[in-house]
Order: structure tokens, then sequence, then C-alpha cells
């Protein structure tokens, strides 16, 4: 999986992971942030997944993950501990996205799976369930490909440790 | 190029993933503090303690137990119809204040369009306008709160926070159609603040 840089194929796997780096730092940064601009409508959505229970714990979900996402977000746009940062990213999608599945699968009862349209909390609104858990496969391979990589192109401290 | 880099050893792997999995502990850690004092000193940001959803029981919608009725009734909460909530705002007590109608949704969608007269009180945020609508509230006979129907539960938790507020239960209504209703019914629609007199055409 990692870019060996002395050949052609691992040079351009290099350069790949600079706009793979963007995309994804860039996404969580959006969704952080429409989800930080409105911390109660986020708030409501976490409180429908029901699987946290107790004001303080769902409080701090709501209030801290939309930052957190920003945070990481910009971590990937700059270039800073990359794989560090893009194993958090795929800690908080691996889990997010099962949570979706499993909420899809709730409502699956007179509705053909794909036709399932809910606002998931991810701050895009309400979105069409498969194409919910096929823009989050691509973001989960994206990070574990950064994960795996070493391209220190375009970044200004690929490695904190 | 070292030989290094080009042929990692099982050694140099597991060094490789410790590193990696220290560096994503020290981003984890990192990104939780700043993140919650980005909560802290956001003007959006949410209180920790705080509950956002008063009298709340199941939240799950993925398994709805209640419906919005049955909901209601759980709370202790009464309820108007279309026929009682235009009843009630053709009251002519409407027009002197003892018949109340309250927006229990954002600023923004209040602003939007609500019932022509109500007040404004985000279920969310009551710290920013319940204590000027409350000595309203406690001259008023009776108090129809709603949001915008469906499975919004907005008007329930404002009402929820009315009663807490010291407000008899016996003057609360949740008109549970809300927004969505009234202007399925081409009811009037007033846009702006309280009392603008802007009104919206709301086609039936």
């Amino acid at each position: 999986m990692k870019a060996d840089r002395s050949t052609k194929s691992g040079r351009i796997a290099e350069l790949a992971e600079v706009p793979a780096r963007w995309l994804l730092g860039l996404v969580f940064i959006w969704m952080g942030l429409s989800k930080a601009l409105q911390p109660v409508e986020f708030l409501k959505s976490v409180r429908q997944y029901d699987v946290v229970h107790g004001t303080l714990l769902l409080n701090s979900i709501a209030a801290a993950l939309p930052w957190f996402e920003i945070i990481c977000g910009g971590l990937m746009v700059a270039g800073i501990a990359v794989r560090g940062s893009a194993l958090v990213l795929a800690g908080l999608l691996v889990p997010f996205t099962w949570m979706v599945l499993h909420r899809a699968l709730a409502l699956h009862s007179n509705v053909p799976f794909c036709a399932i349209q809910f606002d998931c909390g991810c701050g895009s609104g309400e979105v069409f369930v498969c194409r919910k858990l096929l823009e989050n496969a691509i973001l989960i391979l994206v990070s574990i490909g950064l994960v795996c990589g070493r391209g220190r192109k375009c970044c200004v401290r690929y490695e904190l440790v | 190029m070292n030989d290094h880099h080009n042929h990692p050893t099982p050694r140099n792997r597991g060094a490789a993933i410790r590193k990696v999995l220290i560096e994503a502990v020290l981003v984890a850690a990192a990104g939780a503090v700043l993140a919650f004092a980005a909560n802290r000193i956001s003007p959006h940001g949410l209180a920790l303690s705080r509950n956002y959803f008063p009298g709340a029981t199941n939240a799950s919608v993925a398994a709805p137990i209640l419906s919005p009725l049955e909901g209601l009734k759980e709370k202790g909460l009464q309820w108007v119809d279309a026929k009682g909530a235009l009843q009630r705002f053709n009251d002519p007590r409407f027009k002197q204040q003892r018949v109340v109608f309250i927006d229990a949704r954002d600023e923004d969608q209040y602003r939007e369009g609500h019932i022509p007269g109500s007040y404004e009180l985000d279920a969310y945020h009551p710290e920013r306008n319940l204590a000027a609508i409350l000595p309203v509230c406690q001259a008023a006979e009776e108090i129809v709160v709603y949001c915008n129907g469906g499975d919004c539960e907005d008007s329930e938790f404002a009402a929820v926070t009315f009663r807490d507020a010291g407000i008899p239960n016996l003057k609360l209504f949740v008109y549970a159609g809300g927004m969505a209703e009234w202007k399925t019914n081409g009811l009037p629609v007033e846009t702006g603040e309280q009392n603008s007199g802007t009104m919206r055409a709301v086609g039936k």
C-alpha cells in the first residue's frame, strides 16, 4: 500500500495523496461548519440516533464533534499529522456509517432501501441513504489510503511524532 | 531513497504503526480540547449541562413508539387541532392578549412566517425572550404553542418550559398541526417581527 517514491507509480501515488487529503479535509471542514453554525439542529439529530443517553454526554457530542471535524479537516488540508488525523477521521466515519446504516434499516419497511431519505445529522440536510453510504465508503477508503500512504507533498508537518 | 523506506521490516512496520497510533491519540486529545474551547467561545455554542429537551422521554425516530398526540398526552399536555387553533385566533380575547400564541421555532423560521401576533420563544434558547413573554403568559387565560407540526417537538419542549416556569398546565395548549397545517389551510401568515403587519399570501 505504501507509495515507493523511487518508482513512477510511487510518485503518482504520492501526488494523488495531495488532492485526496484536500478533498477529505474540505469535506470535513464544510460538514463541521454547517453543524457548528446550527448546533441545536445537530443536537436533535444526535438525539434521534438514540445511542447516547444523558444530557451531558449528548450535549458534549453535539457541541464538540462539529469543531473536532473542522480541526481534523484543517489538519488534513494543511498537511499536519496526516496519518494520525486520517486515522482519527476513519475512526469517526466507520461508526457513523454503521449508525446511518442501522437507522436506515430500522426505517426500511415499506420503502425500498435506496428511497429512504432522512437527515443523518451530517450537516447536509436530508439525504438518500444509499448516496450517503456510498459517499462515506469513499471517504473511509480515502482515509485508510492516507493512513497507509506517505505522500509528503504540500504538507506543513507530515508527522507529529 | 534509503533501503529502510523501500523494504520495511516487521519491526519497522510495528514502530510505524505505533507512531501513527500515538499521533492519532495526540490529534484526538488536542482536537477534543480545542473543540470544547471553540464551542465555549462560539456565539452558537451549546451549554453542556442544560437539558434542551425538557420532558422528553423516547428520542428514537428510527423506532417511534409514540405518535405526536400520544407524546403530548404522556407529557401531560393538552392539544388543539386546526379548528381549535383558528377558534382561538378569531376569539376576541386574542386581541386583548387573553389568548396568546407562541411560536416555538427559531428566529429565522419565525421571521420567515408565523401566525399573526404570535410571540417568539425559541424552544432551545428560552433565555433569549422567556423573561419578556412570561408576564404576558401569566396574564393570559389560554396559551397556544406551536412549531412546524408533524414530528416537530419544539412546541412540546416550549410548553414544558412554560410549565416549569410556573404557568398552569390548564392554560397551555399545543397546536399539534403547527405552522405546516396553518399554511395548508390558507390562513394568514405574518412575516418579520411580531405585529409587523406584513402578511404573506399562502395558497390553499
